[in-house]
């Protein structure tokens, strides 16, 4: 705890710090230097084709709408007022964020979008985190048709495989979920935009993992609970992205599973590692009856009628 | 579903009006802009310039009609599958893979727009694979700007289970009964209605459904033996959320509310004599199973609250947090009757009938806080911090009432039970990003994550509840590295050396390291690489757990002039998981090594040569559990004119596993479609 309170005293003073750096970073420029606002009729004079996609798009809205105050002015909304740029042609006189730092090109972003469904939560995610800036998945301009974004599962899929490789890989297994097959995509499970769970997982009925969306019969709250289920949540015993051990398990027997964590002797006070103590020792591992535990606990995710989870 | 399909039927009527007149198109648009709502505050961004005074205040501009383009766009694919042959085991094949055979509606997916924007402007609908195949799914995005925006979803899976070697204590007499399997389907519903989206109030309304149905084999025990019986799966969960999204300038707010109901009716029943997975004789006597009758009845309900807070107090600070707070329970009706020839460990005696009921409840208040803030001290500099709780408990009381008949005599006892688990997590982090240069950014952190579980305790502890401690002091690094938008590599790791753990498998003394790279050698070629370890052990001499995973993987995306002749996509991957631990041999109590291990190669490429693409996916595994799965394709799509594609796809599926060859499948297919495009 000591560590901690260091760490939320530096990050007090990093506050004040900050607060006497409340002044705009960027200096305001003389006036006289200042570009003004030109105008979307004026980009769309070289820039047509980009524009004309932008209509298409939900950002259309920006142009028609006065709300945000960019009503005639979408392009410059982002790209900044663009009156230099407009006399010079020069990329160099018009921000574009495609050239800057992923952190800046989110905040251009979040602008807007700052309390979309998804983005809250924006600045904790592992994308962030990583500079996976929004225009890394979000096409600003509507280049690929009509949406900002795919929306088809397949194409989610794909998009998202171009860089989780590895999580792509897994649903080459034979048990897995129906990824592949396109009756679902990874944001059915993931919010890539971060979410209050670990992993980007999406949560569901408000703060419950996002596996009982579809697996709700295992949502309880049961009489008696399985607590690594709760507590370490599904992927204690099963690889959700694919395995080669049926009904993705993370062994190849189902008593390896519960046993690897039902091995502990009630000793009283132990604390460390303890959770889950043997099993009743009548349990002969060598009789075919008991090397599949679930035969007879079959109720492993949680029963409402036995706390040895046999019915 | 019917409504869902209706629905979708419905929207194309309602956009099959002509389109109206140039004049006629403009009005809405200019409608939907009033100058009252030009008035609103106009919520600029922080970190803007101010506006040009002499802009003219928001004039109404016509959202650009769809010129060009008709009402409806889109493509449906239809076909025929023919599956030659499924050699091998039916039941696996199933399990792995379930397609069928018969006419289908491979793919529809459609865009109407409405020129007059009279019920939407734009209707999205996209369908696949429908006409028995195992998953079909139904999409509908419908909106009208600063109207509405309609989204519906459907998904029906099947889940179908039968691994004659997973559940079988019979394998070894020669039945091949799997007898913990299932073949039901799993549907989900979600449908959405944001209305005045984009606006500074949006209220929502959501409906959720879940549902899983059908029938499957499962264990009745008693004391002495087991026996298999047929059983039902019947269970829904509906999830009814409103609320409403305000932004109020720098300060953005959702609040929500929400509430579940749940049924759950599942059951199984048998009357057919059976001798159990027992056959001997216990005290001189079998113990067959005659007839049972299992039924549930569970009723559940909850309620959850949430709020949500983003907003930018300052140009140089963020904030986000989330509140939730949700109380699920549960009402359990439950009944047995069961006749045969048993034997009760408790009494010590054989009986012939039994019956148990139970009632009993169970409640779990949830509550979940999140908040972030991040700082921008100096322009090359972020500090994000995190602070997050998570706590819940589980309170349950059961009343178990069980009436047996002993050599025709009745016995009747009663157990009063109740059960608790109390969770606490708690998880801080503070990170620290610095831009060293415009290519490289480097990152550091510290998280500490600890909590406290009170749970059941095991029998033979001999008390109500086990206590368990968590304790986790987690350094992180990391850095960036990207050279414009072509060449790009992430690194991150972290690591721990912990104390206390919940569990003999979580993680204890850990590292993490995840490298990932992308190289556009040009707009159409592009490299991609990804690295990941974890490394955790926990030195406790009565556990001596020792387990690495690792994944490398490596892709080539190769797509000359947009890919329009020829294209190649190329994926490998390569595995491994080392894991050692202790366990109690149960019978014994003796320590033995438990060991898990998999070295696997995934491999997935598709290479397309103008119309023809083959390639396919191959995993290959050694270890505990080897096993090869083929899945091979070779696809043909002629364009036959302008509107309409002939495809024809061959798929290979092919399934083995040396230690379970009753398992192996084989299978090929042939689908031959029409796809219409307008």
């Amino acid at each position: 705890m000591t560590i901690c309170r260091t760490i939320a005293g530096v990050v007090l003073l990093l506050s004040g710090f900050a607060g006497s750096a409340q002044t705009p970073a960027t200096p305001p420029a003389a006036p006289a230097a200042a570009p003004t606002y030109v105008g979307s009729d004026t980009c769309k004079t070289c820039h047509e084709e980009i524009y004309n996609n932008l209509q298409k798009t939900p950002h259309s809205a920006i142009e028609a709408g006065a709300r945000r105050g960019w009503a005639q002015k979408s392009c410059e909304a982002c790209h900044g007022p663009g009156s230099k740029h407009a006399e010079s042609a020069s990329a160099d006189d018009i921000k574009n964020p495609a050239k800057l730092g992923p952190d800046e090109v989110d905040r251009t972003c979040l602008n807007c979008h700052l309390n979309e469904k998804t983005p809250v939560g924006r600045i904790a995610s592992g994308h962030a985190k990583d500079e996976v800036a929004c225009t890394s998945c979000h096409s600003v301009h509507g280049a690929s048709g009509a949406k900002l974004v795919v929306h088809k599962k397949s194409e989610i899929n794909a998009k998202c495989s171009s860089c989780h490789l590895s999580q792509a890989a897994a649903f080459n297994r034979p048990y897995k979920h129906r990824l592949p097959e396109g009756a679902m995509s990874c944001v059915d499970c993931h919010n890539p935009h971060a979410s209050f769970p670990a992993d980007s997982m999406r949560a569901a009925f408000g703060n419950e993992p996002g596996c009982l969306q579809c697996h709700s019969d295992k949502r309880g709250p049961f009489v008696y609970e399985h607590p690594v289920q709760k507590i370490e949540g599904c992927a204690a015993c099963h690889e959700p992205h694919g395995s080669a051990n049926p009904r993705m398990l993370v062994r190849h027997n189902v008593a390896d599973v519960c046993l690897e964590c039902h091995s502990n002797l009630p000793i009283p006070g132990a604390k460390n590692a303890k959770l889950g103590g043997v099993p009743p020792a009548f349990h002969d591992l060598r009789s075919p009856r008991y090397q599949n535990c679930t035969v007879c606990h079959n109720k492993v995710h949680g029963s409402y009628v036995d706390r040895t989870f046999l019915r | 579903m019917k409504l869902l399909a209706m629905f979708a039927l419905l929207i194309p009527l309602c956009a099959q009006e002509p389109a109206k007149p140039a004049e006629d198109q403009t009005k809405p648009a200019a409608d939907s802009a009033p100058a009252a709502q030009a008035a609103q505050e106009p919520a600029k961004p922080a970190q803007e310039p101010a506006k040009p005074a002499d802009q003219p205040a928001a004039a109404p501009a016509a959202a650009p009609a769809p010129a060009g383009e008709g009402w409806l766009q889109g493509s449906i694919e239809i076909g025929y599958r023919w599956i030659p042959n499924i050699s091998g085991n039916f039941n696996a094949y199933r399990s792995t893979v379930n397609l069928g055979e018969g006419p289908k509606l491979l793919d529809a997916d459609f865009s109407l727009i409405d020129p007059a924007k009279r019920v939407f402007d734009r209707a999205d609908v996209h369908a696949t694979s429908w006409g028995g195949d195992p998953y079909n799914t139904l999409r509908v995005d419908m909106s009208k700007d600063g109207w509405y925006r309609l989204t519906a979803d459907y998904r029906n899976i099947a889940y179908f289970n039968f691994l004659p070697t997973f559940a079988d204590p019979t394998l070894t007499l020669g039945t091949l009964l799997d007898q913990n399997s299932f073949d039901t389907a799993i549907r989900t519903t979600n449908i959405q209605l944001d209305i005045l989206p984009k606006k500074w109030f949006t209220p929502y309304v959501a409906f959720e459904r879940n549902t899983q149905f059908g029938r499957g084999i499962t264990v009745f025990q008693a004391d002495r033996n087991e026996y298999p019986v047929a059983s039902l799966f019947s269970d829904q969960t509906n999830n009814y959320r409103a609320g409403v999204r305000l932004e109020l300038g720098h300060y953005h707010i959702t609040l929500e509310q929400g509430g579940t109901t749940f049924k759950d009716d599942q059951g199984a029943s048998d009357n057919v004599s059976s001798p159990g997975n027992f056959t001997g004789t216990f005290l001189g006597q079998t113990l067959p199973l005659t007839a049972m009758n299992e039924l549930y009845r569970v009723r559940g309900d909850s309620i959850y609250s949430k709020a949500l807070l983003a907003a930018n107090p300052f140009p140089w600070m963020s904030v986000t947090g989330d509140f939730i707070y949700s109380k699920p329970r549960t009402d359990i009706n439950y009944t047995e009757k069961s006749a045969g020839n048993f034997y009760l460990n408790r009494i010590l005696q054989f009986y012939s009938t039994g019956q148990d009921v139970l009632t009993g409840d169970a409640n779990q208040p949830h509550t979940s806080a999140n908040i972030t803030i991040e700082l921008r001290p100096v322009r090359k500099l972020r500090i994000v911090q995190r602070w997050m709780t998570d706590r819940f408990h589980n309170a349950s009381n059961a009343l178990l009432a069980e009436n047996l008949l002993i050599s025709g005599a009745p016995f009747t006892d009663q157990q009063l039970a109740n059960d608790r688990m109390i969770v606490n997590y708690n998880e801080e982090e503070i990170d620290a990003f610095y831009d060293l240069t415009s290519r490289i950014t480097l990152r550091g952190g510290y998280r500490y994550v600890w909590g406290d579980a009170d749970v059941r305790a095991p029998v033979l502890l001999g008390t109500p509840l086990q206590a368990g401690n968590l304790q986790r002091h987690i350094g992180i690094a990391g850095f960036t590295y990207r050279a414009g938008q072509k060449f790009r590599v992430i690194a991150d790791a972290e690591g721990s050396n912990s104390d206390q753990t919940y569990f003999r498998t979580s993680l204890q003394e850990y590292e993490k390291a995840h490298i990932r790279a992308n190289y556009d050698v040009l707009p159409s070629l592009r490299f991609n690489a990804d690295f990941s370890l974890l490394n955790n052990s926990n030195p406790d001499p009565s556990i001596k757990l020792d387990y690495s995973s690792k994944v490398e993987s490596a892709s080539v995306n190769w797509a000359p002039k947009g890919g329009k002749w020829a294209s190649l996509l190329l994926d490998y991957s390569r595995s491994a998981i080392r894991s050692n631990i202790l366990y109690l041999v149960p019978q014994i109590l003796s320590p033995a090594p438990s060991i898990y291990r998999e070295n696997g190669h995934s491999v997935s490429a598709i290479a397309t040569v103008k119309w023809l693409s083959f390639g396919g996916t191959v995993f290959l595994s050694s270890g505990s559990r080897p096993t090869q799965y083929y899945q091979p394709l070779a696809r043909l799509s002629v364009p036959l004119n302008k509107h309409v594609q002939w495809n024809t796809e061959w798929r290979w599926y092919s399934l083995s596993e040396p230690f379970f060859i009753f398992e192996g499948f084989r299978s090929n297919q042939l689908t031959t479609s029409l796809r219409f495009q307008r």
